[in-house]
């Protein structure tokens, strides 16, 4: 045990493994992390199959790189513990000084005399000092009197509670690794999904995007109804940057995807010999819709967003993003084809209708619109380690406030009557901003002295 | 005028100041020196002038994109130095700090870096911009005064063991390296790292996600933390400490610009 203690508690430790922790993380943005082993083969050649043994392709929840860290937290914690009694002691329990020689030996001291007896020294003293906000304690033995002033004896702690809050946030941050949840649920406006692994709904009442002048998304909203028991619960528009919480469970806008399963396609029937006969008709996929004044029904069987003709000449969507939608149509009359083909929406030009009878090649039909089913993609998110990171934030910035802007002062005063005179030595201390420490023992030294 | 008057002007007012300050440098005139530090003040006025200007058109923070960006880290930077100088007296640093100023004005400048007005994404529509970002860069402008103190301590250090006198001795320039790190230490962990999760943690949901951006703010923390504990804790000083401060500067430039150029990840905004 004492040999654990010694290991721990080194400053030299922390600063090694501080650098040890410091190129780890560097390699792990260096090497991309969580790719493919194919990925890795191809950057790295051999390389690849040390790089993932040792674990460097997914550094930061490597066993080493989390033993580092977990080696870390034991030195701080011991560090701070073992420097923390001889701290606390000074600041609950302080030793009078009663030496006279020990004061004269600090840098801030000072030594004189006034014509006043002992009792009327302290108070005038005590005064000053009080008006400064130090907090003074005293003690008298044998004709002297001893005082002890403090003022933001806190900030001994500074550094203490900084690394109470890193212990908190690495805490949070492990808790975090081993039980938070994130899960992506995909909705369609008006549907209702169980929340994994909670005894709630989600349900999507409305979907929209709103755009920016210049046609970039400005907005995402998800109107969201939080569903139990069969009851509306509660309703919150879920944007970017506003997510719903709901018991531990926080609902963020994640993507937006659309629906290419069953849009509404708009199709502009013309005719070649007739350039102002324009019809339109509207249909969602499977549909039949008799095209008015012509003994002929149009159907729509196949839609894709991102038209392309595959490798075995299969017609096929490059992604879901609306770059060159296509729609697959049948033209009918009663119980016969009269023909088949693809409309472009890009590309009106491109559109290849077969036609089974002659008569019919007159009319040419063009992919006016296209609608889609926009999907809200929300990440449901369960962090039980997010508020002890902010606990451990606050610890933390509350230590580096104490540590660098509170700096503790101590005036340690001893009072001895010497032929009917009474001889004041003071000595202070400060361990930080000292230059300015000394202005104000100066300050009130300076007082004392002249007041009659 | 506008926008781009008034920041062409500021750049004219920088250049101005860094005329007098290296004047102040060869000629030794404290009164070059007090002219430097009038037109850094007026730049910083016409300056603010600039951001405000476009968070009026705009109706967003003035750093979200590149150009915007340098231009609010270059304004952070004559503000913390204004600051500085008048408080620790370092004028000798003024001609050298007012480089690294030029350098981010001129970057912004650049043609490459678009500078109109675009509509803010999703992701960056919060008032978590202003804090993270705005207190993050104040933090790093007293990095870079650490990073500048550090390298004329290193000079002045191996002159005075040469038995050259210097205009600031090496002991004050050490002194104030340190002040400058305890300023920007607590602001950056504030700004960068704190509000940075905060903010990750409403809009992604995860106040951690081992992004470059971050892992390398956390670096740059580290070797921050390394100086005070080093420091503090183990008395080091002069040189060693200056080397410190002066890596810690360069992760956080390799954390402001590296990042976005070298590495991809979640804050890849441009």
């Amino acid at each position: 045990m004492r040999i654990f203690l010694q290991f721990f508690n080194s400053v030299k430790l922390a600063i090694v493994l501080l650098i040890i922790i410091t190129l780890a993380s560097i390699i792990g943005t260096l090497i991309p992390q969580d790719r493919t082993m194919q990925e890795y083969v191809f950057h790295y050649g051999k390389l690849a199959k040390v790089l993932t043994s040792l674990e460097f392709t997914k550094i930061y929840n490597s066993f080493w790189y989390v033993g580092l860290l977990f080696l870390f937290s034991i030195n701080i914690l011991v560090c701070t513990l073992t420097r923390l009694s001889p701290k606390w002691k000074r600041a609950f329990n302080p030793k009078m000084e009663k030496e006279v020689k020990n004061l004269i030996v600090l840098k801030t001291q000072e030594k004189f005399s006034k014509n006043w007896d002992i009792t009327k020294t302290k108070d005038k003293i005590q005064k000053a000092l009080k008006g400064r906000r130090y907090r003074i304690r005293e003690e008298s033995e044998g004709g002297k009197a001893f005082l002890l002033a403090r003022k933001k004896t806190s900030g001994l702690f500074g550094a203490d509670i900084v690394h109470l809050g890193l212990l908190v946030i690495i805490a949070g941050g492990m808790i975090s690794g081993a039980m938070s949840t994130s899960n992506y649920m995909d909705f369609y406006e008006g549907q209702t999904l169980s929340v994994v692994n909670a005894d709630f709904q989600l349900r999507m009442d409305d979907f929209e995007t709103e755009y920016n002048e210049n046609g970039s998304v400005k907005d995402w909203k998800s109107t969201m109804t939080v569903i139990e028991n069969n009851q509306d619960i509660l309703s919150k528009i879920i944007e970017v940057n506003h997510p719903l919480s709901y018991k531990g469970y926080m609902f963020y806008q994640s993507a937006v995807d659309f629906d290419w399963q069953n849009p509404t396609v708009e199709i502009w029937a013309k005719k070649k010999d007739t350039p102002d006969y324009t019809e339109k008709i509207r249909l969602r996929l499977g549909d039949k819709v008799e095209l008015k004044g012509e003994n002929l029904q149009i159907t729509a069987l196949q839609f894709v967003p991102d038209f392309i003709i595959g490798e075995n000449g299969e017609v096929a969507t490059r992604s879901q993003q609306p770059n060159n939608p296509a729609v697959y149509i049948e033209g009918w009359q009663e119980e016969t084809q009269v023909f088949t083909g693809w409309i472009f929406a890009q590309f009106p030009d491109f559109s290849r209708i077969h036609a089974e009878s002659e008569e019919e090649t007159n009319l040419t039909f063009e992919l006016q619109g296209y609608q889609g089913g926009e999907i809200s993609i929300l990440n449901a998110a369960k962090d039980p380690g997010a508020n002890i990171i902010w606990l451990g934030c606050a610890f933390l910035m509350a230590g580096l406030g104490l540590a660098f802007y509170w700096p503790p002062r101590e005036i340690k005063i001893i009072l001895e009557t010497i032929q009917s005179k009474t001889e004041i030595t003071a000595g202070g201390i400060a361990s930080k901003n000292k230059a300015a420490f000394r202005t104000e023992f100066e300050n009130i030294m300076t007082t004392l002295r002249r007041q009659k | 005028m506008n926008e781009a008057t008034l920041f062409t002007g500021t750049f004219a007012i920088y250049i101005i100041a860094t005329f007098f300050y290296f004047s102040f440098l060869f000629s030794k005139k404290e009164s070059m020196a007090k002219l430097g530090y009038t037109f850094a003040l007026l730049g910083l006025t016409t300056h603010t002038g600039a951001l405000a200007w476009r968070l009026f058109v705009s109706g967003h923070a003035p750093f979200t994109n590149m150009y915007e960006s340098l231009s609010f880290l270059a304004w952070a930077s004559i503000l913390a130095y204004v600051i500085i100088e008048g408080k620790f007296k370092i004028k000798k640093a003024g001609p050298y700090f007012m480089l690294i100023v030029l350098g981010l004005m001129a970057l912004a400048s650049s043609p490459l870096m678009p500078k109109d007005y675009a509509p803010l994404m999703p992701a960056l529509q919060s008032y978590w911009l202003w804090l993270h970002v705005s207190v993050t860069m104040i933090g790093e402008s007293f990095f870079a005064i650490a990073f500048v103190t550090s390298i004329m301590y290193l000079v002045a250090d191996s002159k005075q063991k040469r038995g050259v006198k210097t205009g600031l001795s090496a002991e004050k320039l050490d002194e104030v390296s340190y002040k400058c790190i305890a300023i920007g230490f607590p602001l950056f962990t504030l700004g960068g790292m704190v509000f940075g999760m905060v903010w990750a943690y409403k809009a992604w949901g995860s106040y951690w996600s081992w992004d470059p951006k971050e892992v390398w703010s956390l670096i740059t923390w580290f070797v921050f933390a390394l100086y005070l504990h080093t420091r503090l804790v183990m008395d080091w000083k002069g040189r060693r400490s200056a080397f410190i401060a002066i890596l810690g500067f360069l992760a956080a430039l390799f954390t402001y610009f590296g990042v976005n150029y070298l590495l991809s990840g979640l804050h890849s905004y441009g």
